[in-house]
């Protein structure tokens, strides 16, 4: 950013970097197989293993959790306890609060996750944490870990070094301060409002600020922080980020009732969303825009980092998966696409193939820094992307494919003029006849998701190898010198 | 407090707020103003502009949710077999009581009851707070119920042979019309405040009049008597009970002749097990959160031509969700994914309580097609499950959740006006068949 005395002049403390990263990696290979073993056990053989404990209901918020806030969450808060401090230009405020966050976030998401198959599902989407285990209050010590996150990282630029702030640190204080209260009116708020349709308002738009307001700016920093120091060249224009950044703070927080579209929620409400949700575009035509036209003249990079491979990549389902987002919101789309297995395909594609390609990215570059050593294998991160990507186009083909016939099947019950016809088609063509013919996109889906699986698998072997074994070669990578952003 | 920092230019703790430069803090207010804005417009202000957030869809529901629920006990005699009993919780000066004579059901009463006795030919049905109950007619000192009853009798069974009596007549055996067993019972004041009665319905429509009917009470009683309709409990017999001793199980049966509930901590005693219809509803939500029925079914039925005809019944299309259906839940599942059909309307789609008794044991058998786990633990046999309570109720975590599902659609209006009798007031049918959109 501004000059290059970092190098000389500040050692950063990486152990909190290291402490959030780790665990989480177990969790993405943990979720994704709770993933797969759903594909199958679901869907594929229905009920195969059945009991009280590893039905669809009890195993499908632990995947979810698993993979979201055990894994993304994390990985993405330890890749901001790698770059704010670097961007920046001083060390964390305080690796001591960090060492009671890390604590403090472990203990209360893994012990609150993984307990919902013994009946502590708090019962609203996302927002399954459950208030107590036994005697810990899991979503109260969560709370508390992510204020420290928060006010640790908020010191840390405060006391920065570099007076003009890179925009993934705009990024950095929006995810902050928005994911502060989102969590608290999705938790507790909910809870003082009034019974009914009051609750599940409140309860759409925490699940949509979950994702557009924590995953999308944690991931959009990570991708403006990476992508320029992979491909070593500053950012395409700051401007235009600043833009897509405050179309971001504009826009979010109003289209929670999207997801209720055609439901018993106010007419007025569900247009306010609908206008909310295509002016999306903005801030997502900005992001795309900017990396691509980072990476112009530079696409040498592309093929021979897999970082980059994966950031551009992520970037390219961003943008897929936010073109169909705001269109789902239209009223006449919405009702061929809602609740099918569209929703799902395009939550995988958001969480997924974008934001997880993204901390891929981060990961890649990162690892090297804060262990000292080069990556173990850069083959096996090439078999990484490979297979990731060939392994989603199929998993989100079919949930895409799958759902969108299926809402077509469903529509044929009101071709004709009376009631009778109505429910003659419905004789015809029952609900359950539309979830069996589901059957072989559900198949390709479970291919796609076992590929994901393995290729996870070997991310981190090649991580673990990393981080234990001695380096083969001595390459020290002098990558603390802080390479130019901006 | 962090590592060590040669060299550290201008970035001390005390500078904190000085070395906040202005466009951060303008971030911050930006971001917090916008974010507020955004929160008071969509979270906020919806359920002050609309009424129907807030407001029960009819006073049917207040009266099943407040006045039905709480007051309907259901639970199992031990006697090895899973009849249930259900027992209505009586109060002076609350529950409404008709005591409804039939064809065959005749009523008898000192002379300063007979006004609560509604008769066959009366124009309105008369209803009180009053406590009362009927029994087996009985000889006191006041009055003497037993010659009162045969006189009735008698009466009864003339006038009955007076007006059939062409029958005697016919010689054709399959045309003759046989004598009914007349029933006769007595009206009589139990003297306390609160009674356990015998509850005739085990379903989920309470007894509902909503025109000519009187109340007969000097002063209002209760708020919702003032209401334009009312759910009423007829006919009410105490529930009286007998525990026994067979072999080496001990139990309890319901007998006519038995010793009454005494008060409620005995009726919700580890001995007679009972719990509300409240009690279980709301377990029943809680079950649906945990288990998570909720992550495939919806409970909506949308504006959509092809969800009202999905809800709807053999003559009539469903009418769509609307807000203040849901005011009763603490928590609502509008739902995201429907891979099981829609719940909205299960109360009218799927009243039986045997079907869902065999669907939650086995999807798979009970629907063909079905992707559905099947949900054993919810039943009392389930050799691997956890559900054994201490619970009178047979299968109490079931009854909880059949209980909770029969809520869904059987709320809306009275029955009088329900939507399954072709009497929606949104008239669904008319708009589907008219303009193929349901009107918001």
């Amino acid at each position: 950013m501004q000059n290059t005395t970092a190098k000389t002049t500040t050692i950063y403390n990486d152990t909190p970097v290291k402490w959030m990263l780790y665990p989480s990696l177990i969790f993405l290979v943990l979720g994704m197989f709770l993933g797969v073993f759903m594909a199958f056990n679901t869907f594929l053989y229905p009920d195969y293993f059945s009991g009280e404990y590893i039905h669809f209901g009890k195993v499908r918020p632990i995947h979810v959790g698993s993979v979201t806030l055990l894994w993304l969450l994390s990985a993405d808060i330890a890749l901001f306890y790698y770059f704010v401090p670097r961007l920046c230009g001083v060390p964390l405020w305080s690796p001591r609060m960090a060492y009671v966050s890390v604590a403090l976030w472990w203990s209360s998401l893994i012990i609150g996750v993984w307990s919902y198959p013994w009946g502590t599902n708090f019962g609203w989407e996302y927002a399954e944490l459950p208030t107590w285990v036994s005697f810990l209050p899991i979503k109260t010590i969560t709370m508390v870990a992510w204020v420290l996150i928060a006010i640790n990282l908020f010191a840390t630029i405060a006391t920065r070094k570099y007076i003009k702030m890179y925009v993934s640190l705009w990024y950095v204080m929006g995810t902050l301060i928005w994911t502060t209260f989102t969590y608290i009116t999705g938790s507790y708020g909910i809870n003082l409002v009034p019974e009914g349709i009051s609750r599940v308002n409140v309860s759409f738009f925490y699940v949509h600020n979950l994702v557009g307001l924590i995953f999308t700016p944690m991931g959009l920093a990570t991708a403006y922080y990476f992508l320029p120091k992979l491909a070593n060249t500053p950012i395409y224009s700051h401007r235009l980020s600043m833009v897509g950044f405050w179309a971001i703070a504009f826009v979010y927080a109003w289209i929670g009732a999207h997801h209720i579209m055609h439901g018993p929620m106010s007419q007025w409400l569900q247009t306010t969303a609908v206008v909310f949700s295509i002016w999306l575009f903005i801030p997502v035509w900005t992001v795309v825009t900017n990396l691509f036209a980072t990476l112009k003249g530079h696409w040498d990079a592309y093929t021979q980092s897999p970082a980059i491979r994966f950031l551009m990549m992520g970037n390219i389902f961003y943008l897929i998966t936010c073109i169909q987002g705001p269109l789902m919101a239209l009223r006449n789309i919405n009702e061929i696409t809602s609740k099918t297995d569209w929703v799902i395909g395009h939550s995988h594609v958001s969480l997924y193939a974008t934001f997880t390609f993204f901390a891929f990215a981060g990961i890649y570059q990162a690892l090297p820094v804060i262990t000292k050593k080069p990556l173990w294998s850069k083959r096996l991160a090439e078999w990484h992307f490979n297979l990731n990507l060939l392994g989603s186009i199929p998993f989100i083909l079919a949930l895409w494919l799958g759902g969108f016939w299926q809402g077509m099947m469903w529509a044929t019950w009101a071709n004709g003029t009376s009631y009778a016809e109505f429910h003659n088609n419905l004789s015809l063509l029952s609900f359950l006849d539309t979830i069996e013919a589901m059957h072989p996109f559900w198949v390709m889906r479970a291919l796609g998701g076992v590929i994901i699986l393995f290729a996870n698998i070997l991310f981190i072997i090649n991580i673990f190898n990393t981080v234990v074994l001695k380096p083969t070669h001595d390459d020290s990578h002098a990558e603390e010198t802080a390479k130019e952003v901006a | 407090m962090s590592s060590p920092q040669p060299n550290k230019p201008h970035n001390n703790h005390q500078g904190f707020i000085h070395n906040l430069d202005t466009s951060a803090i303008l971030t911050v207010i930006g971001i917090i103003l916008l974010f507020s804005g955004a929160i008071i417009v969509t979270l906020l202000a919806p359920r002050y502009v609309d009424p129907t957030w807030t407001s029960p869809s009819s006073s049917y529901q207040v009266q099943m949710y407040e006045i039905s629920d709480p007051n309907l006990y259901i639970s199992s005699s031990t006697d090895g077999n899973s009849s249930l009993q259900f027992i209505h919780h009586l109060k002076d000066k609350e529950t409404l009581l008709a005591f409804h004579e039939t064809k065959t059901l005749r009523i008898v009463a000192p002379p300063s009851l007979t006004k609560f006795i509604t008769h066959n030919d009366d124009p309105n049905l008369k209803l009180t707070s009053h406590l009362m109950l009927l029994r087996k007619p009985q000889k006191t000192k006041e009055f003497d119920a037993i010659a009162a009853a045969n006189e009735l009798l008698e009466t009864a069974k003339k006038e009955w042979e007076k007006t059939n009596s062409e029958n005697k007549e016919s010689t054709n055996k399959e045309k003759k019309n046989i004598r009914p067993t007349f029933v006769v019972l007595e009206l009589y004041e139990p003297g306390t405040s609160n009674v356990f009665s015998v509850a005739s319905s085990e379903g989920n429509v309470e007894n509902w009049v909503d025109k000519n009917f009187t109340i007969i009470d000097d002063t209002l009683q209760h708020p919702y008597h003032s209401e334009l309709g009312v759910i009423y409990v007829n006919n009410p017999v105490e529930y009286r009970y007998s525990s026994f001793t067979f072999n080496n199980t001990t139990g309890w049966r319901y007998d006519p002749d038995g010793k009454p509930i005494k008060n409620i901590e005995e009726l919700k005693s580890h001995a007679l097990g009972f719990r509300s219809r409240a009690e279980l509803i709301s377990l029943g939500e809680h079950i649906y959160a945990i288990e998570g029925c909720w992550y495939c079914h919806t409970d909506q039925t949308r504006t959509l031509v092809q969800d009202v005809v999905l809800n709807g019944s053999d003559s009539y299309p469903a009418p769509p969700s609307s807000a203040n259906e849901y005011i009763y839940q603490q928590i609502t599942f509008p739902g995201t994914r429907r891979i099981g059909p829609d719940l909205s309307r299960v109360g009218i789609k799927r009243p039986s309580r045997d079907w869902h008794k065999g669907h939650f044991w086995s999807p798979k058998t009970a629907s063909k097609g079905s992707i559905m786990p099947a949900f054993r633990h919810f039943f009392d046999d389930d050799p691997r499950g956890t559900a054994k309570s201490n619970v009178g109720i047979p299968n109490y975590k079931f009854e909880a959740v059949y209980q909770y599902l029969m809520t869904k659609g059987t709320r809306i209006t009275p029955p009088t006006y329900a939507w399954w009798q072709g009497k929606d007031p949104l008239q669904t049918k008319r708009i589907i068949e008219g303009k193929k959109e349901i009107a918001p």
